[in-house]
């Protein structure tokens, strides 16, 4: 499990504060870090608006002070950009609440309902983001193995969040010998939409069969090194917490409930 | 059967191997079918083929967990439609319980079920989190459906079905096909592989 393959995550390595938490208390902060971007408990826009704003300059701050601010940078565009480039001009031109015109062009009308719509839902969107980069980009991927052991949840889970990443550049591998092998006998890449779609089945198939074939090998040395046993496993990987980061855990899920109990409370109108 | 008995019958070690050879296979067929450049991605074969194979929990935890992975190695959005991914394992484990992948015709039926499960969940995410616009080639369909003047909902429920249904129901076909020409040596060790057959 320690020799994850770099390069298949996203994570950058480093000394951080950030990266010293416990992945679980990041991921507590991802949690809060939506539900207050999406429902922060304010009844103005402005507000959640602020909200929204401070919660962004906060996890600026944070990936700047991990090293990953410009790893964080490249992917936010790269995620952001279509994003942007779709929802500015569809909700701005075709927002079903748009009343205000502020901009007409050619008789094409741009409103300021759909442009406040689509603002607010990018505003939302980047702070989940950035939240979820803090984890993403500074969590090493066994540790969140471990973490998942180390909470209590079963290693078999761990097994399943784990292997799949080990088992990625060999499959990845697979899949180039099985399209260089189907191309080299013939198979049609270049003609029309019908004659590419015959090509699919023989495609998929060998790589779907040869992947399933695998898999009996696999659960036999799984089991005969104790996947099944009950007993408690020790790893050679600690994850480090703290008191502090228990307690700042459990305070990040009761304000993520708190947030939710209050919506429930207001949309039914229970303190009208 | 109890729901414990059926869940213990559900995860043999045979069935845990299954889903992370599942999730890698969720996450490569995408490169694999790129080569043939037709709109499908086959991104949930992989979660289809565990549903059939060992049932409906099996294959929501394999699409769960899929995209939970995928937000990891690339990109953090992925991860916010997980529950529709494991909604599609689910529907998946369905309908092979109820014998709805025993033909090929039975099996897009199947696809045609997965896609309206896969919609009734994908609707809100996009909706709510995205504002209904998720920076794909889908979006050119929403903005068309709302310049005739649908509402929002509407657009996006339109949009998602349409999207998906070729993808899921070539999906479906594919897994049945695969289930088919497995040899029986190996088909015998899933639990799920009678109510195929």
């Amino acid at each position: 499990m320690e020799d994850f393959p770099s390069g298949t995550t996203l994570f950058v390595e480093g000394r951080s504060f950030v990266h010293a938490l416990n992945p679980l208390t990041k991921l507590a902060w991802v949690l809060v870090a939506g539900a207050l971007a999406y429902g922060a408990p304010v009844r103005t826009p402005q507000a959640q608006w602020l909200a929204c704003a401070a919660l962004l300059v906060l996890n600026c701050c944070l990936l700047l002070s991990a090293g990953v601010a410009l790893k964080a940078w490249g992917l936010v565009w790269r995620i952001m950009l279509p994003l942007m480039l779709f929802m500015l001009p569809i909700h701005g031109l075709l927002y079903p609440g748009n009343r205000t015109v502020v901009w007409v062009w050619h008789g094409l009308a741009v409103y300021s309902e759909g442009l406040v719509f689509a603002g607010t839902v990018l505003l939302q969107i980047i702070v989940l983001l950035s939240a979820s980069l803090l984890f993403v980009l500074c969590t090493h991927p066994a540790d969140m193995v471990t973490a998942v052991t180390q909470a209590g949840g079963s290693p078999k889970l761990a097994f399943l969040v784990g292997s799949p990443l080990l088992m990625l550049p060999a499959m990845r591998a697979r899949a180039s010998t099985v399209q260089a092998a189907q191309r080299a006998r013939g198979l049609d890449s270049e003609g029309g939409i019908f004659r590419r779609a015959k090509g699919l089945f023989p495609l998929v198939k060998p790589f779907l069969l040869g992947a399933i074939m695998d898999i009996e090998q696999r659960a036999v040395a799984l089991e005969v090194r104790g996947f099944n046993s009950r007993s408690a496993r020790t790893a050679w990987r600690e994850v480090a917490d703290s008191p502090a980061q228990r307690w700042a855990r459990w305070s990040m899920l009761a304000a993520c409930l708190g947030v939710a109990v209050y919506w429930i409370v207001v949309k039914t109108g229970l303190c009208a | 059967m109890s729901i414990s008995e059926q869940l213990k019958k559900e995860f043999s070690t045979f069935t845990f191997v299954l889903i992370a050879v599942a999730i890698v296979l969720n996450i490569v067929v995408g490169q694999l079918v790129s080569l043939l450049k037709l709109p499908i991605f086959l991104d949930s074969i992989g979660t289809v083929l565990v549903g059939v194979l060992a049932g409906p929990w099996a294959g929501g935890l394999t699409g769960l967990l899929t995209n939970l992975i995928w937000g990891v190695i690339s990109s953090p959005v992925a991860a916010a439609f997980a529950p529709v991914a494991m909604v599609i394992g689910i529907a998946a484990g369905l309908c092979a319980r109820y014998g709805l992948f025993r033909t090929w015709w039975l099996a897009i039926i199947s696809g045609v079920i997965i896609t309206v499960f896969n919609s009734i969940v994908a609707v809100p995410i996009r909706l709510y989190m995205f504002g209904g616009i998720t920076g794909s080639g889908g979006d050119f369909f929403t903005a068309y459906m709302l310049a005739l003047g649908n509402d929002l909902f509407g657009s996006v429920v339109v949009m998602v079905f349409t999207s998906n249904l070729l993808d899921k129901v070539v999906t479906a076909l594919i897994a049945w096909g695969v289930v088919k020409a497995m040899p029986g040596r190996t088909a015998a060790r899933f639990p799920g592989v009678q109510s195929v057959s």
